[in-house]
């Protein structure tokens, strides 16, 4: 990280991501949706792949180059929000609450631009009055990138720690 | 080969040494009994007994003699392409490993070192040409032979390995691609088995010139549904739509014509076709509708007329084919902004615990189609029919309710029973289409649910020792 455009010292850059994550978490567990969709840049590219656990031995990865739970971008993901407005969308009613724990951001990377961060989510899902909540593990792969001085979200690549998804349906964004 | 007949001159010797279990497959609690009888009883009045959605002794019952004797699913052929790809499956809740061996063959072995029972396979997809048991180290090929033994010349010089393979699926056939298995020794060929029902399933599977190809790995996940809600809804529920998805139309995923409000004019339900039944959205076949797939993926060279134009016509379909295989051809979109197009998706229901299944979800897509669009099908499927799917995620936001009251203590002692009366005389215009081309029962509106009870009656059939397989109206259900 020696050569950086955006001409900021390490903490600072750490402490902006972690600042963005922050805001992030607060919208999604708010379900501010639309206003969580103006953090993406117009290229968005939001993925989750499918964890496939295979021989400790094997030079594939874990994480299916094929095989995707999401594969978005800014229009898919807008029309999703449109439909959780529905009074229709029966997976989101009673809405689920979330919250989103955002750890051990990494900046691992710039390149003009754009910052490459690595970062742990641990999302909570709780629904109606289930009494234990469910928990997803993941490692999130982001590349934010600098529009007009804030940082927006270009790339989301988030890595499971499932194989089997311990939920019955994903209507929510991680 | 049990030692039931007396005969200990053939098998292995672990079949000779142990015996089977005889009360396990033929018998089942005296109260699960008086439920499944309750069943056959009130099927005829269009009632389906609740408890059957999630009852510990009703599902013991059900792994033996519905998941031990008929033809489960366990993968497409296109899955394990090559010599040694294999992938982890399940019958009911048992383990096997469904594999391509050295030579070509697809096996369903079950996996269980044949030692002492740990097993074998750890990785759910992957390519090998062994599996070796961590525990002891047995090792075997992936035909099933035992290929080594550790310490053998010192351990087990008298073992004689021919005998000590691992053991498999009693049965393994593959219809276009679709590989099934079961555990039962005996029973109808695979094809005899699937009846009537092959003449809707041979439109979707020959439908693609090249046929269909399997993309990625299947999506697995966890549902509070039991097993049969799945295969009941796809069976299929077209009443559903209208208003579990109106939120995805509202949005534009999917037409209202193809994926909306029933009960429009072409929309065809047909029941009492052996192991299956499917609902048909159909326009005209001058519409060429072909599930949203572009013409130039289309072939009528396997197809009769009058398949091909049931193709032509369908924008969407679903089906379920006895016990827990459905699948759904669907023309739709993950982006309103963009135009339907089309996807095929096979899904399995797999039995867990009471009330409880694991969803497991295949996306195919034509074989030769190109790559563009082969993603973009994908990425409708992931938009559509998939844990995060736009329609999925409204079915199974529902269906938990539905083993939640299954389960209860009121429903037991009040004999609360479900309403799947729909279609029957007096409940709706449905009545049967003289015209039809296709085998079974094909009825002019969708607003019926034989197809619900063509599933449930099947059910009835197996938990009672029966072949499976309705007609219309020798069973009146």
């Amino acid at each position: 990280m020696s050569q950086r455009a955006t001409q900021k010292p390490d903490h600072e850059l750490h402490y902006e991501c972690v600042s963005f994550y922050n805001h992030e978490a607060e919208l999604l567990d708010t379900k501010e949706l639309e206003q969580w969709l103006e953090l993406m840049t117009e290229d968005i590219r939001y993925d989750m792949p499918l964890r496939v656990t295979r021989d400790r031995g094997s030079d594939r990865s874990e994480f299916s180059d094929e095989g995707f739970n999401y594969r978005e971008d800014w229009s898919t993901l807008d029309a999703r929000i449109e439909r959780f407005q529905s009074e229709f969308a029966w997976s989101e009613d009673p809405p689920t609450r979330t919250r989103h724990f955002v750890t051990n951001v990494r900046v691992k990377d710039v390149d003009g631009d754009e910052l490459s961060v690595k970062n742990n989510l641990l999302l909570f899902l709780a629904q109606g009055e289930e009494a234990d909540g469910t928990t997803i593990s993941a490692e999130r792969h982001d590349v934010l990138r600098r529009v007009d001085g804030e940082l927006k979200l270009a790339e989301r690549d988030i890595r499971l720690d499932h194989t089997v998804l311990p939920m019955k349906n994903i209507s929510v964004f991680f | 080969m049990s030692l039931d007949d007396g005969d200990q001159t053939h098998g292995t010797p672990c079949e000779r040494a142990c015996e089977r279990v005889p009360t396990l497959e033929h018998e089942m609690t005296p109260r699960a009994e008086r439920i499944v009888d309750g069943v056959g009883e009130s099927l005829e009045e269009g009632v389906l007994p609740a408890k059957v959605f999630n009852d510990e002794e009703i599902f013991e019952a059900e792994l033996r003699r519905i998941f031990g004797q008929c033809w489960v699913f366990i993968g497409h052929e296109s899955e394990v392409s090559e010599p040694g790809d294999y992938a982890r499956r399940y019958i009911g809740k048992d383990p096997f490993i469904f594999v391509r061996d050295e030579d070509g063959e697809i096996r369903v072995l079950f996996d269980s070192c044949t030692h002492h029972g740990a097993k074998v396979c750890k990785a759910e997809q992957g390519n090998t040409s062994h599996f070796r048991c961590p525990y002891h180290g047995w090792t075997f090929k992936n035909t099933g032979d035992l290929a080594g033994i550790p310490l053998r010349d010192q351990a087990f010089q008298g073992l004689d390995t021919d005998e000590w393979g691992l053991h498999e699926a009693s049965r393994v056939e593959n219809y276009k691609g679709l590989v099934f298995a079961s555990i039962a020794d005996e029973g109808p060929s695979l094809e005899e088995y699937l009846g009537d029902f092959k003449w809707y399933l041979d439109v979707h599977l020959d439908i693609a010139e090249g046929g269909l190809e399997v993309i990625g790995e299947p999506h697995r996940w966890r549902a509070d549904s039991d097993w049969k809600s799945g295969a009941d809804n796809f069976s299929a529920d077209s009443y559903h739509t209208g208003f579990a998805h109106r939120s995805v139309i509202e949005v534009g995923f999917a037409a209202n014509e193809i994926s909306g409000t029933p009960g429009q004019e072409t929309q065809r339900h047909v029941t009492h076709a052996d192991s299956g039944s499917t609902s048909l959205r159909l326009l005209e076949p001058e519409d060429e509708v072909f599930f949203g797939y572009p013409e130039e993926y289309v072939t009528d060279e396997n197809l009769s007329d009058e398949q091909y134009d049931l193709a032509a016509a369908c924008g969407a379909a679903t089906g379920t084919i006895f016990p827990n295989l459905s699948f759904i051809h669907l023309a739709a979109t993950n982006d309103p902004d963009k135009e339907l197009d089309g996807f095929f998706s096979l899904r399995k229901w797999q039995p867990v615990a009471p009330g409880e299944m694991e969803f497991w979800s295949w996306v195919l897509v034509p074989a030769e189609a190109s790559e563009e669009y082969k993603q973009r099908a994908y990425d409708v499927a992931v938009g559509t029919f998939s844990p995060s799917g736009n329609f999925e995620q409204d079915d199974l936001a529902v269906w938990d309710g539905i083993a939640e009251a299954a389960g209860s203590v009121y429903a037991e002692k009040n004999g609360v029973g479900y309403n799947y009366q729909m279609g029957m005389p007096g409940m709706s215009k449905a009545s049967i289409d003289e015209d039809w081309h296709g085998p079974g029962t094909a009825w002019d509106d969708n607003l019926e649910e034989g197809t619900c009870r063509t599933f449930h009656g099947n059910w009835y059939k197996a938990m009672t020792d029966q072949e499976i397989g309705m007609s219309y109206p020798e069973d009146h259900i």
